[in-house]
């Protein structure tokens, strides 16, 4: 179609508001709008700026005009967070309000309340902005198919956002039931930019499926922090810093911090404080203060009525900020999406660049910053993986199936593979889902009497709920998004949010932390609140971050080794990194692109070898513990190892001499299982299997258990599992869900598949430059669950005994 | 089987791992907190549990009575979860519990779970006595010493910055509560209000069971 000759877009019932806005209509918008008309699921790449809202929206509009007074659902509008949909609602509003078109649309989340809801239910509005739990819900409802059977279209916004997660598995089984329920529906999904555009595509559409894309030929003013401190070998709190970083808050309008955990965003936000001579107006941001607190500040953010906000992803997505005219972002970079986003949160007009600074915390992360700058300049993004979908989504989509009434397995069975990750989902393991359901899905059958579904007698294929109570169940534990155990912090009367209960666990009477920029002291723990008040010492402990390590992508690891075997060092790298890497070259090795370099020395009576992989954390720590048992099988007499996302050291008593033989692909083969069967990680991942099958409940109706006791149930049930029941479906699952997420597991095999030729290993006398930040990092225990309780147990007696025979003597 | 060794009352207890007190000179074997057919029960609010716990529960009850081949069994309480529990006992269960019964008196006091409950060839009792010990679910007002259950204590640990619970045996100068013998059974802190109740809170000698071994804090 040649766009500029013929551009639809000029009769469509919007070209007049384009008019008086003085905008005009954008490439990707006249394509979609034609894709669209003609019948194709579309998935849109535009970046922000480039009116990717209103794309979605074109052809409802039109067709809503076209239809008149159309009555019921017309079109839905799914959207990752709660605070995009009500945005989206704004955006909406201005045209539809202008023109006054005859279009009626609406939200729809966790925050609407029951009346609204139900009013929604009887009589629908045209276009319906929701999210995918609240999708998840209306589609339990015994007439969601009288509700959705006029539905035209569904947009997924931000689809970038839902293509590797298990909300992703949710929302991909619930558009295949609205096909269902209406099959002309027509799916548009509106994505940032990507690279693996076409899994997006497959991931999506169904009918005729295209691509529409607009690039943004303005890349982004990207630069390092340049310091005249010292970078410190390792650590992350950016605490060189913290003046020069003062100084770029100065010189912007509005700037924004982004930090990678909650405890560097309240760890900066207290310096920057204790050096605010100017009384600058700084505010923090993370995803556990209580909403309210969070709501002000995004506030104010919008009305320009703070000079800096301290932010980890919790304003990654969403509104838009206009003024921000500046980001900083501390800490390493982990990926080039990551920082693209986050650098697009800075002057949202397309034709003028976004600026931002990067701040490496420690060396290696300087390395890695400059690397991702270097990939933005050639455009090169990190690829979004698509996996397989995972058993417990399917779990809990049967149940919402039962609660929407009486239904066939085969038809249900037909449904779910059609869903892209589910395409390959065996009828085998559906069938056991279905008994997950029916009865917990165990081989003894104890439980005939106490079903949650039912076979009917006449027709074995229909299933059935058993009685209605279940689906206030259902309806209380939907979604697949669980946090960790949380308690609600209370400092008086006043709730200031969120805090991990193992955080708390650790904490006596009067110690203190910092939260929501204050520093706080423990008092008291009472069921799910904790008691704090205000400290008056500025010493205290911060608040841990479990919220899961944003793993390395393997995009940006490459680029770190690409850059890292560049010979221009002077051109590339301040004086101070130059010295550290030449000084390597001279002791020891830099690595080229594809060499791994392993290094072994002697330190304080052990022998040490450092493996230098790039592969993530996740990768590193899984091959630490394999090793640890291929040492041990060489009867190399391993006592421990520290990971980071760039290398691995591992410490032993006796000198590790063969470690090609133990380096390579049959480790993985050999000791993969016995290290998932020995570690918690599936434990914790049955845990949140186990909540999202819905087999045991984070809420009941009435009553809301604390994290604890969920983790504690689920624990036990995990270990009963696993002696009578080692092929149990939700353990499979588990386990699936182990290798896809927590270990790396594709990553970590490519690596090893290869590495055995290109080993370079240098055998030194002492530490070399490269190892020192890693070396630094040796403090953790990395024993599992079981044997470090064993061991403390063993070690607190041991103490005691000592004291008592010192007693005794004296 | 390692065991560790508790005086209480001036007499000797053994503590094993496996949650069970044996009271060597009278050749008494005691646990608690048995909680069968708790899965059943959950399974009834269709909260599906591994309906595996009686069966689990009653091979470690009969690996420690072939082991120690003791006079007397007594359970001091909540034997059964609930009147639902009976469902999981099947009938192999009954007939290898009576074979047992002929070398070892059962004594099954009842606790607050199972005070309605009767199976066939168990003797009941509200409370038992023993010399100057006394045998009860829940403590009373007595100046005996007393070994009960119901409590089900762990001891929080916190220790090198690493905080653990762990179910434990716990006793001050007259009361003995033992951990629970079940297997889907929860755990009360020690230091929870409802224990200290009882135990108060000093001069309390904790032992808390680890995987092979009961610890000494």
């Amino acid at each position: 179609m040649n766009i500029n000759k013929s551009n639809p877009l000029l009769l469509h019932p919007l070209n007049k508001w384009m008019k008086k806005k003085k905008w005009s209509w954008f490439p990707h918008q006249i394509e979609t709008f034609h894709h669209v008309r003609t019948g194709s699921d579309v998935v849109v790449f535009a970046p922000t700026g480039a009116g990717k809202t209103l794309t979605g929206f074109i052809n409802p509009i039109d067709d809503l005009i076209k239809l008149k007074k159309f009555k019921g659902l017309h079109t839905l509008y799914i959207s990752p967070l709660k605070s995009l949909a009500n945005d989206i609602v704004r955006n909406l509003e201005k045209p539809i309000k202008e023109l006054d078109l005859n279009i009626s649309f609406q939200v729809r989340t966790g925050d609407t309340t029951p009346y609204k809801k139900q009013k929604q239910k009887q009589k629908p509005p045209n276009i319906l902005i929701t999210t995918p739990e609240s999708l998840a819900l209306l589609n339990s409802y015994e007439n969601a198919k009288e509700f959705f059977h006029n539905l035209k279209y569904i947009i997924i916004d931000e689809i970038h956002t839902f293509l590797d997660n298990k909300r992703a598995d949710l929302l991909s089984l619930n558009i295949e039931r609205l096909q269902t329920f209406s099959p002309n529906l027509q799916r548009i999904g509106l994505s940032a930019t990507l690279k693996n555009k076409q899994d997006a595509k497959k991931w999506l559409c169904r009918k005729k499926p295209k691509i529409v894309s607009y690039e943004n030929s303005v890349l982004p003013k990207i630069k390092i922090l340049e310091t005249k401190e010292r970078i410190p070998w390792s650590g992350h709190m950016a605490t060189y810093s913290i003046n020069e970083i003062y100084k770029e808050i100065m010189k912007s309008k509005l700037t924004i911090i982004f930090v990678n955990t909650r405890a560097q965003a309240e760890y900066m936000f207290k310096n920057l404080w204790l050096i605010n001579k100017k009384k600058l107006k700084i505010a923090v941001h993370h995803g556990s203060l209580e909403k309210n607190l969070r709501l002000k500040v995004e506030n104010n953010l919008s009305k320009g009525l703070v000079d800096c906000v301290v932010a980890t992803s919790s304003l990654e997505l969403g509104l838009d900020y206009g003024d921000v005219e500046k980001i900083i972002q501390v800490g390493a970079p982990k990926g080039i999406n990551r920082l693209l986003q986050r650098v697009g949160r800075s002057n949202h007009n397309l034709n003028t660049p976004s600026k931002a600074i990067l701040v490496p915390t420690n060396r290696f992360e300087f390395i890695e910053a400059k690397a991702a700058i270097e990939e933005i300049k050639k455009n090169n993004l990190d690829q979004i993986d698509l996996k397989e979908g995972s058993f417990d989504v399917v779990a809990q989509h049967i149940f919402a199936t039962a609660c929407a009434g009486q239904f066939d397995i085969n038809d249900l069975y037909k449904e779910i593979i059609k869903a892209y990750p589910y395409k390959k989902l065996k009828l085998n393991d559906f069938k056991q889902l279905i008994n997950l359901i029916q009865d917990g899905g165990y081989v003894l059958k104890n439980y005939d009497q106490f079903k949650r579904i039912f076979q009917l007698r006449e027709n074995k294929n229909i299933y059935k709920l058993v009685n209605r109570r279940e689906t206030r169940k259902y309806r209380m534990n939907v979604g697949t998004i669980i946090e960790n155990p949380m308690l609600k912090l209370k400092l008086g009367t006043k709730t200031l949010g969120n805090i991990e209960e193992v955080f708390i666990q650790n904490l006596s009477q009067g110690d203190s932390f910092i939260f929501a920029g204050q520093v706080l002291e423990f008092q008291s723990m009472k069921n799910n609140l904790v008691q704090v008040k205000r400290s008056k010492s500025l010493i205290s402990k911060i608040p841990s971050y479990s919220g899961g390590r944003m793993p390395l992508s393997t995009n940006l690891a490459n680029s770190v080794r690409a850059l890292l075997a560049k010979s221009n060092m002077r051109d590339l790298y301040p004086d101070q990194i130059t010295e550290w890497l030449k000084r390597q070259k001279n002791i020891s090795k830099i690595p080229k692109k594809d060499e791994y370099l392993v290094e072994q020395f002697p330190r304080k009576k052990n022998f040490y070898t450092v493996i230098y992989t790039f592969a993530g954390w996740h990768a590193n720590q899984t091959l630490g513990f394999l090793l640890l048992r291929g040492f041990k099988e060489f009867n190399y007499k391993p006592l421990g190892f520290v990971a980071n996302d760039y290398a691995i050291v591992l410490w032993s008593l006796k000198e590790v001499k063969e470690i090609k033989k133990i380096l390579n692909i049959r480790l993985l083969d050999k000791h993969l299982d016995n290290y998932l069967e020995e570690t918690s990680i599936v434990k914790r991942l049955f845990r949140d299997n186990a909540i999202i099958s819905c087999l045991i409940e984070r809420r009941l109706p009435g009553m809301e258990k604390t994290g604890k006791q969920v983790l504690f149930s689920s624990d036990l049930i995990y270990t009963v599992l696993k002696k009578n029941e080692p092929d149990h479906i939700l353990l499979k699952s588990s386990y699936e869900d182990a290798k896809k997420n927590m270990i790396d597991y594709n990553r970590l095999r490519e690596i090893l598949k290869k590495i055995d030729k290109k080993i370079i290993l240098k055998k030194l006398t002492s530490i070399s430059p490269l190892a020192v930040p890693i070396i630094l990092e040796i403090n953790r225990e990395n024993l599992s669950k079981k044997e470090t309780d064993e061991y403390i147990l063993e070690d607190l007696e041991n103490e005691i005994l000592k004291e008592a025979n010192v007693l005794s003597i004296n | 089987m390692y065991y560790q060794l508790i005086n209480f009352g001036d007499e000797e207890f053994y503590a094993y791992p496996n949650k069970s007190l044996y009271w060597k000179r009278l050749n008494t074997l005691i646990v608690s907190d048995l909680h069968i057919g708790k899965s059943i029960s959950y399974a009834k609010n269709k909260q599906f549990l591994p309906p595996y716990d009686t069966k689990e529960i009653l091979n470690e009850l009969f690996v420690s009575l072939d082991e120690i081949k003791p006079s007397n069994l007594i359970i001091v309480g909540d034997l059964l979860h609930d009147i639902f529990s009976t469902l999981s006992l099947k009938d192999q269960d009954h007939k290898n519990i009576s074979q047992y019964m002929e070398n070892t008196d059962f004594i099954w006091i009842k606790g607050n779970h199972d005070k309605n409950i009767q199976i066939e060839g168990f003797k009941n009792f509200t409370n038992y006595e023993i010399d100057k010990f006394l045998f009860t679910h829940i403590p009373i007002e007595t100046p005996l010493f007393q070994i009960c259950g119901h409590y089900h204590p762990k001891v929080k640990i916190v220790h090198r910055g690493k905080t653990i619970f762990k179910t434990s045996f716990v006793h001050n100068e007259k009361i003995f509560i033992l951990p629970s013998f079940g297997i889907l059974t929860g755990g009360l802190d020690i230091n929870s209000k409802e224990i200290s109740d009882v135990l108060g809170k000093k001069n309390l000698n904790i032992y808390p069971v680890g995987q092979d071994k009961v610890y000494k804090l």
